[in-house]
């Protein structure tokens, strides 16, 4: 169950009803990313990939400078751009940085701590969110065995792109056991990784970030996987 | 797969047939002599558990070397142009390996096709990361 007593719903149907994003994806701005965002739009197309857009979730910094409206018209895709910030409790996800939540806290600072970005993020009107959480030491129930939970978390990435067999598993176990709710994103890198894991939203048009991040508040998504092998 | 000869018959999406190289501890001590790159941690199992990994690692520069020999396999007659790699975790000698690599963008005029590459330690987790430009003639 999650927080707000509704089931967890992880799906891999897809249906004309929904909005499909992946919600992590890292472009040549990250210092490890080597995909070019208008590749990822090429790549989307060429795959038939069934996806609506993406979020660009670059590490340790928040990319305010960058324009891709014109590669959204191009290619009929929601591009929007959040960060990855990493804290004391692991990696977490920002959706919504605006100059209040820039103001509040570092973003360069490699051992932020969650409470923080949780609490800074929620004032700002922001979503934070951990990702990878069932990865070892970057993840937060990594760190939920030595220091307890953490207050403030209700939404975590359950399914990500990069992880190894057995850490999307425990991610999903943790989240179900905690009442978290989940969403997925494949932590793309390079181009041709994009989309291996993604959330949907039913019944609900996400084109821009400010309504993305009322859909994560409103808790009405769920992860998906399309990794090569997976069925969908 | 036949191997790519031409330009025009590649495209975007295009997979680079996948490769599960021999990073056996024989093969990679014969390449750090030949490079000269010879440091324990990458033949030695017991010197590398010291340093504080799981095992002798593969040198970057082989794994790089590893990734242009795909490519080079995959379309013989093209120019390696650029070759960048991320090394996001370490290869382990004596393990399994796997190769990847995808068209990512196409050049039309400059007859240039960009590359993902990518290798995947034994316990899935992908070690390196990267991209490669590639020339083709006329």
């Amino acid at each position: 169950m999650t927080a707000n007593g509704s089931p967890c719903r992880y799906s891999v149907s897809i249906d004309s009803n929904k909005m499909r994003l992946d919600l992590h994806t890292h472009s040549i701005k990250s210092d490890d990313g080597r995909a070019k965002v208008e590749n990822y739009c090429k790549w989307i197309a060429k795959k038939e990939l069934p996806l609506d857009g993406f979020v660009l979730t670059e590490h340790r910094q928040f990319d305010a400078d960058s324009d891709y409206r014109q590669l959204e018209d191009e290619y009929g895709l929601a591009i929007m751009k959040a960060s990855e910030v990493e804290t004391d409790y692991g990696h977490v996800l920002v959706f919504g940085v605006n100059d209040d939540l820039l103001a509040a806290i570092d973003f360069t600072n490699v051992r932020l701590p969650i409470e923080t970005v949780l609490d800074e993020s929620r004032k700002a009107g922001a979503f934070a969110a951990p990702c990878h959480p069932g990865r070892k030491r970057v993840g937060l129930f990594a760190h939920y065995e030595e220091r307890g939970v953490v207050q403030g978390v209700d939404t975590v990435e359950v399914l990500n792109g990069g992880s190894i067999p057995g850490e999307d598993e425990l991610s999903l176990a943790m989240a179900d056991r905690l009442g978290y709710r989940g969403f997925g994103g494949s932590d793309s890198h390079v181009v041709s990784r994009i989309g291996f894991c993604a959330t949907d939203f039913p019944n609900q048009q996400i084109v821009d970030m400010e309504a993305l991040v009322h859909a994560l508040y409103g808790g009405n998504f769920s992860a998906v996987s399309m990794r090569p092998g997976d069925s969908d | 797969m036949s191997a790519i000869t031409k330009f025009e018959d590649l495209e975007i999406g295009d997979d680079l047939p996948g490769e599960s190289p021999d990073v056996s501890m024989p093969r990679v001590t014969a390449f750090c002599h030949a490079a000269k790159h010879v440091f324990e941690r990458f033949i030695d199992h017991e010197a590398a558990q010291r340093e504080g990994f799981a095992a002798a690692i593969v040198p970057g520069i082989m794994s790089q070397g590893l990734l242009a020999s795909m490519i080079h396999r995959w379309a013989p007659g093209c120019e390696i142009l650029e070759i960048d790699t991320v090394f996001r975790g370490s290869l382990l000698v004596d393990s399994d390996i796997t190769m990847t690599g995808a068209v990512t963008d196409t050049d039309d005029d400059a007859l240039i096709a960009e590359l993902d590459l990518a290798i995947v330690a034994e316990d899935g987790r992908t070690g390196v990361i990267g991209t490669a430009r590639v020339q083709f003639e006329q």
